[in-house]
């Protein structure tokens, strides 16, 4: 770590001395192992080391940001930085980054995750524990992450991070239309339980056998936790305030306004021990706890420095990657780790409560006809079961949900007591805690 | 300058190490600019130099790959130890089959008439500001305004324990436009892709401040005078947007040879379709579904994937019937076949896996204006906003951006958001017609774990469809 914040020092004292104001240097070293496995085998191990340092430069209000693949030289590399900064176009839209006496409460990475050298035999365990369910076909992933980080800021940051996390994501099919997917995210290799993620993802694959086409019409919708990460990814971002600002955002003008039930309290907090728990945010603001929603009332959006000035209001520390990628617009706040607090009901609760409904495991392709009124549809997979009269009757396919945004969450009048830790793929980013909710009502169509 | 001799080191030291299968090493080098513009205003500038190399060893046990930043002799040492010791922990009981491919030496290169590196900041900066200005010259109300602009040189050098060596140049541009078109307290949103391979030139090609103005004034057509669609049975006109979005979709991805075999199954998914399906009829004899990397110019260009085999148009859906699968080496071993060249990844970080490249329907022999003039109830849907599919991508939707009625082969004004919602088969058995103008729009395709987001064309005429569910 002392090497990190060497370099991020080096940086920033280098980018000083050729001229630049403000400078944001954020020092990465990340290590990933990932097994990918389908039709009950591994097909591949990957194994990906990067280590690098995005900067962020401004000479009066030119600004640039730049990812050093090559920290070789790095001092000279900072100053080649200046250089570009002080001939880039001027930026109207910035408007300084983060300054103060900044403190941070470092968590430690597991070691048991940092040394772990061969995760084959998890996988192996959530194949078998598939398999014991009665899952012909079980496919899925597992990430085994480490991270260390520094940041050094003309702001006065200078820190230090690290990270450790596992995530198993394991789908079990028990016939070509009957799957159920399931998950294991955790911080600590203690916690990783891959035998169980295999059951479950048998248990509801067996639960799916032998769909009937589903019907049109309105149905109440209980939501597994990883069907709810899904669809977090796209509500999570129109809460930060640049999706606001340029109109992509469903809470646009709308702070103060109820934009949910009485029953949401939405949170962003990377403070909590999670798998993506971290100290900083790119700017090295301290994380903090973000009530987003509070009793279905929208109180903020998600701010970095420049946002937040212009918004008239204070950074909520979720500055955002300073590099762009594809899909992602540069500079921009982003959630961190969202958390949906959860309720005081029982999942078997919610079924005997459901007349008319669908208990579904997971969903995906969510996208908008417009952003701004949050009119999507998204399409649930893996176990959809059919609730009528307070019991399971049976599973259904080929069905979607197209309804509105903001009307399922102000249409969520159940929220359970127990929470998990989601991630998967790019559908159920960025990590997340959930309960299983309920939203009465929700529109369902199909093929015709 | 890539150190060829450093990657010539690693393939040594990765067949001395283990007697693979295969060992395959690539070294890239890249340069990569970004420029953000909010309102006509500068938002970000980005920039960055990248080279880094991966190893891929297969061996009976299972696929090793490994991959790193920078390049040096500890970093390489240490790629080609954690590869082999991948493969190996991977235990499969039934050995990896890759396909017999020739050997490829060879260079390839995308010539730039104008080099991107030599734009500057400042002539992209008032490129994207003219596209603004343009809609804001409309006097109609446009929010957002957000354009994000990215090109990148790609230099590579790959080489395999089986002689290949292959030398490549690639050059792309993408520009990717969020607008919000409001009108009567009403709004609709426009999210558009442009990209090529190649240089500067393709950017002038974009005729952008046409398709701002264009753009701008339809959506508030749509809000002004659109009407909801009766739900029902009508004759559909597909324009190249939408033709091309379900090429991509209902087409390309249900035939990726990865997906039909299981391997993409917790991610993307797997696919309706299955290896003995070939032959098989699927839609009409006028559905001829493309797939090519070698289309000049294209945003999915490529000469040689990224396992060194040399890069065909492969014949999807042809004439209605499931003809070719789109393989890799892995998919293609599997199914005792050779590989059609389909293996790409985003970057030298991650594993190369089936991809498509330019996707679109092959032309007929229609003029446009022939298919809606012969439409006597009916929607003309020219291009689309939401769209989605499922997993085993049989069962997708598609909500019309631009739309318009067609009575008595006329075009009787806009309908807003109509929905097509079909199957797969439902939407390639209804075409009875086909147009003989091809268009093509850029487009990102994810896929993979991680996601690797890949550059590709979507593209088609126009179709007719016959009797379809309108809502």
């Amino acid at each position: 770590m002392n090497e990190l914040k060497g370099i991020a020092q080096e940086l920033l004292k280098a980018a000083q001395a050729a001229g630049a104001e403000d400078v944001i240097a954020d020092v990465v070293d990340t290590t990933v192992n990932q097994i990918r496995f389908s039709n009950r085998r591994i097909d591949v191990s990957n194994w990906w080391n990067e280590k690098h340092a995005v900067m962020f430069v401004a000479v009066g209000d030119r600004t640039i940001s730049t990812d050093l693949r090559n920290l070789e030289r790095a001092s000279e590399a900072a100053r080649a930085v200046v250089e570009l900064a002080k001939r880039s176009p001027r930026n109207k839209n910035y408007f300084g980054i983060a300054s103060g006496r900044f403190k941070y409460v470092r968590s430690r990475a597991d070691k048991q995750i940092v040394n772990l050298r061969d995760p084959s035999r998890f996988v192996h365990d959530a194949i078998r524990g598939a398999e014991s369910e009665g899952a012909i076909d079980v496919g899925g992933t597992m990430f085994v992450r480490r991270e260390g980080r520094a940041i050094a800021t003309t702001g006065g940051a200078l820190g230090v991070d690290e990270a450790a996390s596992i995530d198993l994501s394991v789908r079990a099919f028990s016939q070509a239309e009957a799957s159920g997917h399931s998950l294991c995210c955790t911080s600590r290799l203690s916690g990783l339980k891959a035998k169980e993620a295999g059951q479950r993802a048998g248990e509801l694959a067996r639960k799916a056998r032998d769909p009937v086409q589903g019907e049109e019409g309105k149905f109440d919708i209980i939501m597994e936790p990883l069907l709810l990460g899904s669809l977090v990814n796209s509500t999570s971002m129109m809460m930060t305030a640049l999706r606001v600002e340029i109109g992509t955002s469903m809470f646009a003008n709308k702070i103060g306004e109820r934009v949910a039930s009485k029953e949401v309290t939405f949170v962003d907090d990377p403070t909590v021990d999670s798998i993506s728990r971290r100290a900083y945010d790119h700017e090295g603001v301290p994380t903090r706890r973000n009530v987003v929603i509070k009793d279905g009332v929208l109180k903020t959006y998600l701010h970095n420095t420049s946002t937040a000035k212009k918004f008239k209001t204070k950074t909520t520390a979720n500055a955002g990657p300073l590099v762009p990628t594809l899909f992602t617009l540069a500079n921009q706040p982003v959630p961190f780790h969202c958390v949906l607090v959860p309720g005081d009901w029982k999942v078997e609760e919610m079924i005997a409560d459901t007349k008319n409904g669908l208990y579904v495991n997971n969903t995906w392709y969510t996208r908008y006809q417009n952003y701004g009124t949050g009119d999507f549809s998204t399409i649930p997979r893996d176990a959809i079961l059919r609730i009528e009269n307070g019991e399971i009757t049976g599973p259904v396919k080929n069905v979607r949900v197209s309804d509105n945004m903001l009307n399922l969450w102000k249409s969520i009048d159940a929220i359970s007591r127990d929470a998990q830790e989601v991630l998967w793929w790019e559908e159920a980013t960025p990590p997340t805690t959930l309960p299983f909710t309920r939203a009465r009502n929700m529109n369902i169509t199909r093929s015709a | 300058m890539i150190d060829e001799d450093i990657a010539e080191s690693v393939l040594d030291s990765a067949v001395s190490g283990c007697s693979p299968l295969l060992a395959e090493v690539r070294m890239e080098r890249s340069n990569t600019r970004g420029l953000a513009v909010k309102g006509g205003q500068v938002n970000s500038v980005m920039t960055f130099s990248d080279t880094g190399m991966n190893v891929r060893v297969v061996l009976p046990s299972g696929i090793g790959f490994a991959s790193t930043n920078g390049v040096s002799k500890t970093a390489c040492a240490e790629l080609v130890r954690r590869a082999i010791s991948m493969a190996k922990s991977c235990r499969r009981r039934t050995p990896v089959w890759l396909s017999k491919e020739p050997p490829i030496r060879t260079n390839w290169e995308v010539r730039q008439r104008k080099n991107l590196a030599d734009v500057s900041l400042e002539e992209k900066t008032k490129f994207l500001q003219s596209v603004d200005a343009a809609a804001l010259r409309t006097g109609i109300k446009v929010r957002g305004r957000y354009f994000e602009l990215k090109d990148y040189e790609t230099e590579s050098y790959f080489v395999n324990s089986e002689g290949s060596r292959i030398r490549s140049v690639l050059p792309r541009l993408r520009l990717e436009t969020y607008m919000i078109v409001s009108s009567k307290g009403e709004t609709e949103q426009s999210l558009k892709e442009f990209g090529n391979a190649g240089g500067w030139e393709k950017a002038e090609e974009w005729d952008l401040e046409d398709f701002m103005v264009d753009e701008v004034k339809m959506l508030k057509k749509m809000i002004d005078k659109g009407k909801k669609v009766k739900p029902g049975r009508y004759d559909l006109v597909c324009g190249s947007e939408v033709a091309g979005i379900a090429a991509h979709e209902s087409c390309g991805h249900p035939m990726e040879a990865d997906r039909i075999l299981g391997r993409e199954m917790s991610q993307a998914g797997k696919s309706f379709i299955t290896p003995a399906m070939i032959g098989q009829r699927i839609g009409s004899v006028y559905a001829t579904v493309i797939d090519d990397p070698t289309v000049p110019g294209s945003y999915g260009y490529y000469a040689y994937d990224q396992e060194g085999v040399r890069a065909r148009p492969r014949y999807l859906y042809k004439e209605g019937v499931i003809n070719e699968f789109l393989h890799n080496r892995e998919t293609a071993g599997q199914l005792g076949l050779g590989s059609n060249g389909s293996s790409r990844s985003e970057t030298y970080m991650k594993e190369p896996i089936v991809r498509m490249a330019n996707t679109f329907v092959a032309p007929g022999d229609f003029e446009d204006d022939e298919l809606v003039g012969s439409i006597r109830e009916g929607v003309l849907m020219n291009s689309f906003t939401e769209w989605n599919i499922d997993d085993k991508r049989y069962n997708q939707k598609y909500v019309s951006r631009e739309a318009y009625f067609v009575k008595e082969g006329e075009i009787a004004g806009p309908a807003r958001r109509c929905v097509l919602e079909i199957t797969t088969p439902g939407f390639w058995g209804a075409i009875d017609a086909v147009s003989k103008k091809v268009g093509f729009d850029a487009a990102e395709c994810g896929k993979g774990d991680p996601m690797q987001s890949m550059a590709v064309f979507t593209g088609g005429p126009m179709l007719r469809l016959r009797g379809v569910t309108l809502k």
